[in-house]
């Protein structure tokens, strides 16, 4: 990408400094030359982009990504979930590593960084598994992959149920101050439920997933930090005495950070309404008292990363009655408008809610996009931030389309995606 | 300090010795020395005394350094089977030790895999007691003959910067080593990776450090650990390649201590695993074969030592 571009005219925000003003951004050779009030139609250039008035920002970074390649690429590939990411200006995103196999080796993470290279349009960065098979008995070659280039380890969504192995990979991940994901989750409390405990999955007749399933995970998982000194990402916390923990933690000298999943911030309980498959997720919907504690949270800027946690499940795993459906749900090409949506009716400023998709999860696992800086890779996403649409799934790229914004309205579209200073992505 | 009257009856460990106790063995360890090579290798200083080896951890060069310092100084030595032994017919250690204390011998070397049994077997016995070892507490005459190793070669170990690597929370010998020489005087570090590191490990009188390049930056002498088999399958370290990767001791990584920096190990060594063989097998740097020969001399020193200060056996019986 040589020669310059001048994006001008745009509403210009950059969370990591509050930035919000008129202005463009310069972008010479893929970097951001120049960024603020002072880029104008004038400014030289070879290439101007008039943006209209339009939100510039910085390519949205999402820390929780799941696609099928390898081993279910039915679902989703590296190249498909590249396009939905570029769809919903998502500039980066980290992959699970909870495929088949199971990406807990040097050659695989290797793999999964070749191969997206080559095929995705978007950044790929990949995790590794804590423990060898995700089976939460031995520790994977963690220094190895560190040095492979996997941005953090986590045992996915099959927590390490023995307090002794996961103690011990904390402890030796501390020694290359390596980033632990944990999602917090206690099997023996939510195996086999639909979703959140309470009065409404009673009156459905379903099974439920009690609050302390997350609350005793995540409260073993903060001591086991502060003990071994890990840094810890409690990853897609969703009630408000998890985010309490986390900030308790926090105060307390922990080095802990949380994220949380967009439809956590995005929906109750009552929208798995009419025994909903696409609803099913995990951690499931909760009740709206935490979700309003996540938005709060979110304004107060205690939430580090909100991830879309995309995990594309196929027609046949989610057209099956709720108890039997997989768990899951895309949310690639909705994490933005979810996130505008939430700012629009919550009243939250564009550079604080943004926040946690750009500088918040760039700064976790230092990168240096993620912000509008001199130097930094032109990365970047323009979006109409309050232009109303439903969601069809029908219109998603991904090769999954099991979205529970599906019929829902939403505020906020992406308009064009930049990687590098390329267009990746243009709303026709 | 030819005059002076070593205090102790038993060497239990490192924790509890003064410099003088300390150097004290390590002037007659050197004596011994010489002794050891001339053609005749015979002293008398323990004629008609008797040294009873007691492993009940498998041991060859320890047992056999023990048996030969024994055998130099004219003592009978009887080394017990404890494989085949009544210990593998149920008695308790207690029994064992009434056992053999019933027989007087005038000096009990004890090897045990469980930390505090030496300990507990020297309260029940009249004759002097020497700590081979006991699980993961002390092992006191490793530290004395690596000592006098490094002394003879660097002349004062007072002010020398030396470090001890790998796993650390297992090793008697980095407990016994790191009294050892804070008690001489050196500064010692701790190399190991976090699950290896023991709690208040740096309470210990050392620095310790994760990454072995900051670590042994500007080291005299380093000392290497041996890993044990069962620490590399995936529940204190992913596996040997990546302890090595990160904790082996390689060209690369020695070239991050001082030029000339000296090389040891107590042995059996994993080649390729904590050490590169061209490093164990150096002419001029590796002192592991020296070591070897330290720990007969040593032992001699502490063996002459004990006995004089071992009561008149049955005494308390009469």
């Amino acid at each position: 990408m040589s020669g310059r571009t001048v994006i001008y005219n745009a509403r210009v925000i950059d969370p990591a400094t509050g930035r919000d003003e008129t202005g463009g951004v310069l972008i010479e050779n893929g970097v951001i030359a120049d960024v603020g009030a002072g880029i104008a139609k004038t400014t030289a250039g070879d290439v101007k982009i008039d943006a209209r008035g339009k939100a510039l920002a910085p390519g949205l970074i999402d820390l929780r990504v799941k696609t099928g390649e390898p081993g279910s690429e039915n679902k989703e590939t590296l190249a498909t979930a590249g396009d939905a990411a570029a769809a919903g200006g998502v500039t980066t995103f980290v992959v699970m590593p909870d495929t088949n196999p199971v990406i807990d080796s040097v050659a695989l993470v290797d793999f999964i960084t070749r191969r997206a290279e080559s095929v995705a349009k978007v950044k790929v960065l990949p995790t590794a598994g804590l423990t060898v098979g995700l089976e939460g008995l031995k520790m994977a070659e963690i220094g190895l992959i560190r040095e492979a280039g996997a941005a953090f380890f986590t045992n996915g969504d099959k927590p390490v149920e023995d307090a002794g192995v996961l103690r011990r990979a904390m402890s030796y991940a501390a020694s290359f101050d390596a980033l632990v994901a944990s999602r917090p989750d206690t099997p023996a409390l939510s195996m086999n439920t639909v979703m959140n405990a309470g009065a409404f999955a009673a009156r459905l007749g379903l099974r439920g997933a009690p609050l302390e399933a997350e609350w005793i995970a995540l409260e073993r998982d903060l001591m086991l930090a502060e003990t071994t000194g890990v840094r810890l990402l409690a990853d897609c916390i969703s009630t408000a005495r998890s985010l309490a923990a986390v900030e308790r933690a926090r105060k307390a000298g922990v080095k802990v950070s949380c994220s949380v999943a967009s439809y956590s911030l995005f929906f109750n309980e009552l929208d798995v309404g009419d025994y909903l498959t696409y609803c099913k997720v995990q951690p499931p919907f909760r009740g709206e008292a935490d979700r309003m504690a996540l938005i709060d949270g979110l304004k107060r800027g205690a939430i580090d990363a909100v991830v879309s946690a995309h995990d594309p499940q196929p027609t046949e795993d989610k057209r099956l009655p709720i108890a039997d459906a997989a768990y899951g749900a895309v949310g690639l090409e909705t994490l933005l408008p979810a996130l505008l949506s939430i700012a629009l009716r919550e009243e939250i400023p564009l550079a604080v809610a943004l926040k946690p998709v750009t500088s918040g999860p760039a700064d976790l696992l230092g990168l240096p996009q993620g912000r509008l800086a001199k130097g930094a890779p032109a990365d970047l996403v323009l979006f109409d931030h309050a232009a109303p649409w439903a969601c069809d799934r029908d219109d998603l790229s991904s090769r999954s389309k099991n979205s529970p914004f599906d019929g829902r309205r939403l505020e906020g579209r992406v308009l064009r995606t930049w990687v590098n200073g390329a267009t990746v992505f243009e709303r026709g | 300090m030819a005059d002076y009257a070593f205090p102790h009856r038993h060497l239990l460990g490192i924790e509890g010795l003064n410099r003088l106790d300390i150097e004290t063995l390590l002037e007659l360890g050197d004596r011994y020395v010489e002794l050891n090579r001339r053609r005749v290798k015979h002293a008398d200083v323990l004629a008609g005394r008797t040294l009873v080896n007691l492993f009940f951890e498998n041991s060859t060069r320890t047992q056999g350094s023990f048996e030969i310092a024994g055998r130099r100084l004219g003592a009978d030595v009887v080394t017990m089977p404890i494989a085949t032994s009544s210990v593998k017919k149920g008695e308790t250690l207690i029994d064992t030790a009434m056992t053999l204390n019933a027989m007087r011998p005038d000096l009990l070397v004890i090897r045990h895999g469980s930390s505090g049994a030496v300990k507990l077997l020297s309260r029940k016995v009249d004759c002097g007691v020497i700590n081979a070892g006991d699980g993961t507490h002390e092992h006191p005459t490793q530290a004395l003959l690596d000592a006098l190793t490094i002394r003879r070669r660097v002349g004062d170990i007072g002010g020398m910067r030396i470090a001890i690597c790998g796993d650390i929370l297992h090793s008697r010998v980095a407990r016994s080593n790191v009294a050892c020489l804070n008690v001489l005087g050196a500064e010692v570090r701790l190399i190991a990776p976090r699950t290896l590191t023991p709690p208040g490990a740096a309470e210990w009188g050392a620095e310790v450090f994760t990454d072995m390049r900051k670590g042994l930056a500007g080291c005299d002498v380093v000392m290497m650990l041996r890993l044990q088999q069962e620490r590399m399958d995936g529940a204190y370290l992913p596996s040997a390649r990546e302890y090595f990767h990160f904790w082996g001791l390689d060209e690369d990584k020695l070239s991050h201590a001082n030029p000339g920096a000296f090389v040891m190990h107590p042995g059996p060594m994993n080649r390729g695993v904590e050490i590169e063989s061209g490093i164990a097998d150096h002419k001029t740097r590796s002192l592991i074969t020296e070591q070897v020969e330290m720990g007969v001399a040593i032992r001699m020193a502490v063996l002459e030592t004990l006995a004089k200060n071992a009561p008149d056996i049955g005494a308390k019986n009469q």
